[in-house]
């Protein structure tokens, strides 16, 4: 039998590649947000898996360091080492901070971590160049995308630190780069105020001993105990708000992303729907200008099915040409972004059963053309 | 011997609208056409020959009446059949004023598509088809695009196109009103040919008088009835 889509889109080729690339090109944006939104789980779990605490311990009734400001005493690290199932225990500071550059300041996330403590958060694995700190003051270690190289010197508050050490692809849960300082450092920068304050403060008596706090103070269970059990001592004598590793990961991806979740869900809810007209549009005029051919079928005896399967085969072909164009346009472009983003096979699948449901719908309007077309209008006169 | 009857019609009736837009087209026609015969249909624009042959084709529906397509009764108050596209495909070849080739479809494909709806192995329609473009003198245009050939080419493949499905009946509108007076004369006379050797009766609504004397009849819808004029008569047009 001979094949009518494939024939009709053979003559008329160029306007279908163009129209399926155009409509490609919307699919590649569709895959594009859809791995931004990878991406973002990705990166939300980096800082914490580079930590790997199985506790988070922040200040009572807050969400923790990613979700909302948390203050606890560094001294709270010794109370909770001593409590039973603890290994080990670290304060650590998060922090907003800016790192000069002579073009355009950078906006990073500086980590400040214990680092004489067992908890590191620099992971070996993603140091490229250097080392981490070594030294109480004024080192840093940095992600490469900040552009710093080894031995520049960034001025931070009254000091000039060095970086010591590059990372690769660390990024806060946020997708900023991150940066890594001692904890001492980070306190001073982000608790000390200037000594006009600190003498004002005195004169009111009011000691300056903010530097003894922290963000938040992480630990790690023996083996043998369970997780949650622990997690539960501590909320109860230490008045504290303590998450698992498990729960600070839904915190993360449940509070924080879900509502860019939603929004890239509903931009891309829009742009399937923007696609799947446009199809339906471009399937309508095909057979718009095949109506007299259509209806001479219809008048010679072809049967309706023969028709319609026509128009329903070449608005699939035109869906999964542009699913074709999609994904080599999102693979083209994915790492042109600021970004992370990141492409999974199972997504594309799923917008290409997407593409054909859409598709299908999107022939109704070419195949009701079929159905209402007056075989008799053919020959008017 | 006695022809085999092609086409019967009994108190044909075709109103179009209702009520104050009531259009009387046909009433009460009655004629026979016999297999091998070819027929003229004339009558003034408006009359009702596009619509005659549309009810005869079992494309519109009569108001009310009889029609045989050879041995069956299609249309009996109602159609008979349910499905009257497979009588269409099966028993009628149709050709218009234009040729209707479907465009992106070649020569030889715009030929077997009906003969391969019809079961007709893609092999076999293949091979009746370019019987028929060699009977039409079109053969080496097999594998050309319609846009490719002139008009008077284009209306000897949608004569080969109507042939395809060998159909007893071949209904044609207008089929030289496009040609110019030679090339009217070439077609009816293939349409003389085809009528004769192919046993098939054909109808063909026409304004040109010059090709009048090759038919075998001609049929006119007069008061909205059909009556049959001889050839001999002064003027018929
Ligand atoms: N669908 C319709 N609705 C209403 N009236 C119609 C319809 N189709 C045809 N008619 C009317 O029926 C009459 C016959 O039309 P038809 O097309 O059969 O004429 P014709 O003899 O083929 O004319 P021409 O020589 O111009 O082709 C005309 O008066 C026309 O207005
Ligand atoms: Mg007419």
């Amino acid at each position: 039998m001979i094949d009518l889509a494939k024939r009709d889109i053979e003559h008329t080729l160029g306007k279908f590649l163009v129209t399926a690339m155009g409509v490609g090109m919307l699919l590649g944006i569709v895959l594009i947000m859809i791995g931004v939104y990878r991406g973002m789980m990705v990166d939300a779990e980096i800082l914490l898996d580079d930590i790997s605490a199985d506790l988070w311990i922040v200040q009572e009734d807050t969400l923790g360091p990613f979700a909302e400001s948390s203050r606890v005493y560094e001294d709270l690290k010794d109370i909770i080492y001593v409590m039973e199932g603890i290994e080990t225990s670290e304060a650590m500071t998060f922090q907003n901070i800016q790192l000069p550059r002579p073009e355009k300041p950078v906006r990073v996330v500086a980590v400040g971590y214990d680092i004489r403590g067992l908890i590191n958060p620099v992971n070996p694995k993603r140091l490229i160049e250097g080392r981490d700190i070594k030294n109480d003051h004024y080192e840093i270690v940095v992600t490469d995308k900040t552009g710093f190289k080894l031995d520049d010197k960034i001025k931070l508050g009254r000091n000039f630190y060095t970086v010591v050490g590059i990372t690769h692809s660390t990024v806060s849960n946020g997708g900023d780069p991150l940066v890594y300082i001692s904890l001492k450092d980070a306190q001073d920068l982000q608790f000390s105020y200037s000594n006009k304050e600190i003498q004002n403060n005195e004169a009111r008596g009011v000691k300056n001993s903010e530097t003894f706090v922290v963000n938040v103070i992480v630990a790690r269970v023996k083996t043998g105990y369970d997780v949650n059990d622990v997690a539960k001592e501590i909320r109860k004598w230490q008045h504290k708000s303590v998450y698992t590793a498990a729960q600070q990961k839904m915190i993360l991806t449940k509070n924080l992303i879900e509502k860019s979740a939603k929004q890239i869900g509903l931009f891309t809810a829009i742009l399937i729907v923007v696609s799947t007209i446009i199809i339906a549009l471009i399937i309508y005029t095909m057979t718009l200008e095949k109506m007299k051919e259509i209806s001479i079928m219809k008048l010679m005896g072809l049967p309706n099915l023969l028709i319609i399967s026509m128009i329903v085969k070449e608005t699939l072909l035109l869906g999964v040409f542009a699913f074709i164009f999609g994904n080599i346009f999102s693979h083209l472009t994915y790492d042109k972004f600021p970004k992370r983003i990141v492409l999974e096979i199972p997504d594309a699948w799923a917008l290409f059963g997407v593409v054909i449901i859409a598709s299908i719908l999107a022939s109704f309007v070419g195949v009701k053309k079929v159905i209402s077309a007056d075989p008799s209008a053919a020959i008017g006169g | 011997m006695q022809k085999e009857t092609a086409i019967k019609v009994e108190n044909l009736v075709k109103n179009f609208g209702k009520g104050d837009n009531l259009v009387k087209v046909i009433e009460n026609a009655s004629f026979e056409i016999k297999k091998g015969e070819l027929v003229a249909l004339i009558a003034p624009s408006g009359a009702g020959k596009t619509t005659l042959l549309m009810m005869i084709g079992c494309v519109q529906e009569p108001t009310s009446g009889e029609i045989w397509l050879g041995e069956d009764k299609v249309y009996d108050n109602r159609w008979t059949a349910k499905d009257t596209r497979k009588i269409r495909r099966e028993k009628i070849g149709f050709i218009f004023q234009a040729h209707y080739l479907i465009p992106f479809l070649n020569i030889i494909e715009n030929i077997t598509l009906l003969p391969q709806t019809n079961k007709v192995s893609e092999k076999a329609a293949k091979q009746k088809a370019m019987e028929l473009l060699e009977y039409l003198d079109i053969a080496d245009k097999a594998h050309a695009m319609p846009s490719q050939l002139s008009g008077g080419q284009n209306q000897r493949v949608a004569i080969a196109r109507a042939l395809a499905n060998n159909p007893q009946i071949i209904l044609a509108d207008e089929p030289t009103a496009a040609l110019d007076a030679q090339r009217s004369i070439s077609v009816i006379k293939m349409l003389k040919k085809i009528a004769e050797e192919q046993n098939v009766a054909i109808i063909t609504v026409t304004h040109d008088d010059r090709i009048l004397p090759y038919f075998d009849k001609i049929m006119k819808i007069e008061n909205r009835g059909i009556i049959f004029h001889t050839l001999d008569a002064e003027r018929i047009i």
